[in-house]
């Protein structure tokens, strides 16, 4: 880490920040990419957030995403200030796009802590061949050279035009002034003060004299010093206050001359008499200064959005789960029992109607759009339709959806990974689409929209869709198939693909091998509660359906009592509960129970036996039936009774359970009213049992 | 205590400068994260001392210090410049700004800058 | 201090106190008629003992999880975890709660006795028993004649016996 900065806050915000800027970048490049080439805009954004980067890596220390970061600086100077034609664009993407994948790369190692140690001299060394190359393309003949001559005929000797008449009995000093080791840009410090010397100055010259257009002059001022000889009314006291004042001072010799005899002998050798120069770019800077003063009117209020981190959101949101269980708990309160308190309950409503705003706000504030993970997306697209070959679109729909920010970080990597597929194994090259009479360019789709209490995600592709034949067949030979094709609707085969062990790819290709298939896609969906469906048409394309909730952090619930202990069905997954009839019960050979509702049967899951839980009420006459439905199966959970409807706020198991063993049938836990836990019961699994 | 604003478009820098005056007794009185920003900011708050990034969106560095200027002839600013910014290092010079330092520069060298600045 | 202030063990001192002062210092507990020792740093706070919600499909030492003030967190049963037969629990039940390496749980034990420093130079080695229950014990101290087993939070949380991997 940092040698200045021990403090935990500052890289918290140079990663956040940098990470930031690495994602405006890259949708810049790639928006850039897509119409065809970078605009001057896009050149001048690219150039100050590279800009950015490097400070604030500096600063840090990381050296080598600072020095990275000024080659692309530099390129993007050149560009900026030549304004070249003639550029490869797909190729300096390429480049851009290396150097963001590096710094991408040493951000990860920061932040988990690991040492920032890539080398990017391959980069670099590509960066500056490429900037090379569009130099030697582009000769130097504009601007560039123009400012670059500008500065060396800034006044290197000085008379101020007004004074030249008056320099009566001036005194005449010569100073030396070396600057702290360490304070760069000794040339322009030494330019700094000639500038403010002249407020007061008659005559004045300096050693070295070329501050401005030489680089080595940096070295002279560093090695001797630099040498000021000047005329002035001043006297040496005055003067040398004035020049103590010098920022970076380190040592300052000042002398008064006896006669002028040295002061002119120098004089003449250095070059001509140039104060006009000074004075014309003091005057036009005059004419930028009023212009800018029309445009301060129009200065718009300071910061309206600030960052925060999210621990501090989950904090909070803690709290207000909190409080939500403290406001039950005051409110449903035994020792009211029995009481008729009018007020008591007008003040314990509006109370309730608070927290429950608060919990909305909470809610809406750890809402982040789903505009960022889509658009990582693009370069997905980009990168490997390059690399196969294909023409891919891609089209954003709904974007603007927000989702909850702990489920964004669990959706990204499975969008990814399906994004891939589609391409990889969906998208037909460009040959075949044109033989089929399709566009040369295939299309995928993301879309996200609310529905209800969930976000859905579709990702479609206009490619060849799912070969029923071939899953068949892969999923007969793995031994994924639990009933005969022939019964099998067209949607359960295409479903067999999320089946773990189904993606065992004859041909791991780049992209969407690596061994890791669907069934990690469905993982990743479920741990957050969500689900995944496949629809394919044979030519046309596939569309891959993700159902994910708004939120995981609370759940509208039914709370059950099993023997001592509490149970939460989430109240979504409810259709009925009711009392059941001994006569409705069936029992298989196996032991079995089902039970018939309405001509229907279902199986039922006793909570008692599935949990191991000892409690009084085994009868099934005296306990209750649960029916809870996850994507079509349906079964009778059997409790003791209910107790009520709340809702809850969802916490982890502690990590050290979870790391233990994967617990069956339960997704968290919560805290109810009486500061007991209940167990979140995990329909997914329990349907599927 | 001497009030000092914060200029610069990168929080990240905004932060560290925040760390660095408050560890050595300077005030900070507000921070503007572009050239416009910190006009409005300086006219209200009137600092003692201002330290101004160069490349900013909206209203560049050295705008933001003529427009400053004009506010207050005798408004002290030192420009936070990095590397390879010699030439806009001079325009600021030349526009009035009262030093400079390089970026990545040490907490005691912006300090010391500050101090002699601030207290002239 | 006194030997009472520091049966409370207050919590502010445990959180806010210096490596060096606690360095040597054992909270001791009793299981059966064995004293242990547990290091100080790794203890946050002792607590009654609170009602447990049982998670099924656990290894029976880890006896569930309890709400310790809004965070929810696993206790061990001691006893079960070094294999004696359970007891149940009363008013002199304690539950220790323990940080260790970022992971908040609560021991179970018969009952709390002191906070001792125990020289290094009072410690030796444990022996070579087999593999018995010693494995735990990465120490044993000598205190006024009496013998304290100085506890491996580490191995005791994360170590897995041989019953779990065979259940894999």
């Amino acid at each position: 880490m940092s040698g200045q900065f021990s403090g935990e806050p500052m890289l918290d915000m140079y990663i956040f920040e940098t990470n930031q800027n690495i994602e405006q970048l890259e949708k810049c490049i790639l928006d850039s990419e897509r119409s065809s080439c970078y605009t001057q805009a896009a050149i001048n954004e690219i150039f100050r957030i590279m800009h950015t980067i490097k400070g604030s890596s500096a600063m840090m220390l990381f050296s080598n995403i600072s020095v990275l970061a000024h080659s692309i600086e530099d390129l993007f100077y050149f560009l900026r200030e030549q304004k070249p034609d003639n550029i490869d664009c797909s190729a300096l993407s390429d480049y851009i796009l290396a150097g963001i994948d590096f710094i991408k790369l040493e951000l990860r190692k920061i932040e988990d802590g690991e040492k920032a140690d890539g080398i990017p001299d391959n980069i670099i060394e590509d960066i500056k061949s490429f900037l090379r190359q569009i130099k030697s393309e582009n000769p130097d003949n504009s601007s560039v050279q123009e400012d670059k001559r500008a500065s060396a005929e800034q006044p290197r000797y000085y008379i101020t035009p007004n004074k030249i008449n008056k320099s009566i009995a001036a005194n005449t000093f010569k100073a030396v002034i070396f600057f702290e080791d360490g304070c760069e840009m000794e040339n322009i410090r030494a330019f700094t003060i000639i500038h403010n010397i002249r407020e007061f100055t008659e005559e004045v010259f300096y050693f070295p004299e070329d501050i401005i257009d030489n680089d080595d002059s940096i070295n002279v001022i560093r090695e001797q010093g630099f040498k000021i000889y000047l005329k002035t009314r001043k006297s040496h006291k005055e003067l040398s206050v004035f020049f103590n004042q010098t920022v970076f001072l380190r040592y300052l010799e000042l002398e008064e001359l006896k006669d002028d005899s040295e002061f002119y002998g120098l004089k003449d050798k250095t070059g001509s008499d140039n104060a006009g120069a000074g004075s014309a770019v003091i005057a036009h800077m005059d004419t930028v200064h009023r212009e800018n003063q029309d445009r301060e009117v129009a200065v718009n209020s300071g910061q309206s959005i600030i960052s925060v981190n999210i621990s501090k959101l989950d904090k909070l949101m803690d709290l207000v789960g909190e409080m939500v269980i403290s406001e039950a708990m005051v409110t449903q309160n035994p020792d009211l029992g029995g009481l008729q308190l009018e007020n008591f309950q007008k003040a314990a409503r509006q109370l309730h109607k608070i927290t429950s705003d608060i919990q909305d706000m909470v809610m809406s504030i750890r809402m982040v759009p789903l505009a960022i993970t889509f658009q990582k997306m693009q370069r997905i697209v980009r990168d490997m339709g390059k690399k196969l070959e294909k023409e891919v679109e891609l089209e954003l729909i709904g974007e603007e959806t927000e989702v909850d920010k702990n489920i964004i970080e669990h959706i990204s990597d499975p969008l990814m990974h399906l994004v891939r597929n589609s391409i990889d194994h969906g998208i037909e090259t460009k040959a075949v689409r044109e033989a089929l009479g399709k566009p040369s360019a295939g299309k995928i789709t993301l879309e996200a929209k609310n529905s209800g209490s969930d976000v859905v995600i579709l990702v479609k592709d206009d490619g060849k869709g799912l070969n029923k034949e071939s899953i068949l067949e892969k999923a007969g030979r793995n031994g994924l198939l639990t009933k005969p094709a022939e019964e099998m609707t067209d949607k359960e085969v295409y479903n067999l693909i999320f089946l773990p062990g189904f993606s065992t790819k004859e041909k791991v290709t780049e992209f969407s091998g690596r061994g890791v298939g669907m069934d990690v896609v469905v993982k990743n969906i479920e741990s957050v509660g969500g689900s995944v469906a496949v629809d394919s048409w044979e030519g046309t394309g596939s569309v891959i359906t993700l159902k994910i909730p708004l939120t995981l952090a609370i759940i509208d619930g039914m709370n059950v009592l099993v023997g001592n202990s509490r149970y939460t069905i989430p109240t979504k997954a409810i259709k009925e509960s009711f009392r059941p009839g001994s006569k409705e019960l069936i029992k298989d050979p196996d032991g079995n129970e089902m039970i018939m509702v309405r001509g229907n049967c279902y199986p039922v899951l006793r909570l008692h036996e599935f949990f191991r839980v000892k409690t009084q009420v085994t009868g099934f006459t005296e306990g209750i039936l649960i029916m809870v439905e996850h994507e079509n199966r349906t079964v009778c959970l059997f409790a003791d009774e209910l107790l009520g409807q709340q809702q809850v706020v969802v916490k982890a198991l502690p990590q050290y359970i979870k790391a233990r063993r994967k617990v069956k049938g339960l997704t968290g836990c919560t805290l109810l009213g009486d500061g007991s836990i209940s167990l979140i019961l995990d329909i997914g699994s329990l349907v599927s049992i | 205590m001497k009030k000092v604003l914060i200029v610069d478009d990168a929080s990240f820098m905004r932060l560290s400068l925040r760390t660095m005056f408050e560890n050595s007794g300077f005030e900070v009185a507000g921070e503007a994260g572009n050239g416009l920003e910190a006009i409005k900011l300086y006219a209200k708050l009137r600092p003692d001392v201002v330290t101004m990034d160069i490349t900013m969106p909206e209203l560049d560095g050295i705008q933001a210090l003529k427009s400053i200027l004009d506010i207050d002839k005798n408004a002290k600013v030192v420009i936070l410049s990095a590397m390879g910014q010699e030439e806009r290092v001079k325009e600021a010079i030349l526009a009035g700004a009262k030093t400079f330092i390089v970026k990545p520069f040490k907490e005691e060298h912006l300090i010391q800058t500050l101090n002699k600045i601030a207290n002239n | 201090m006194e030997e009472a202030t520091e049966r409370k063990l207050p919590e502010k001192q445990l959180q806010d106190g210096e490596e060096d002062t606690q360095k040597g210092r054992f909270l001791t507990f009793n299981l059966d008629r064995e004293s242990y020792g547990i290091e100080i740093t790794h203890v946050t706070e002792i607590i009654g003992i609170q009602p447990i919600t049982e998670i099924p499909e656990l290894p029976d030492y880890i006896r569930g999880i309890i709400n310790l003030r809004g965070k929810i967190i696993p206790v061990m049963d001691v006893r079960l975890r070094f294999r004696k037969t359970f007891r149940e629990y009363n008013d002199r039940t304690c539950v220790i709660v323990v940080d260790i390496a970022d992971i908040s749980i609560g021991l179970i034990v018969d009952s709390v006795s002191e906070v001792i420093s125990i020289p290094d130079t009072e410690i030796v080695a444990p022996p070579e028993v087999g593999k018995g229950g010693n494995k735990y014990v990465k120490g044993i101290g000598k205190v006024h004649g009496e013998v304290k087993l100085l506890l491996d939070c580490n191995k005791l949380l994360n170590e897995d016996d041989s019953e779990y991997l065979i259940n894999i």
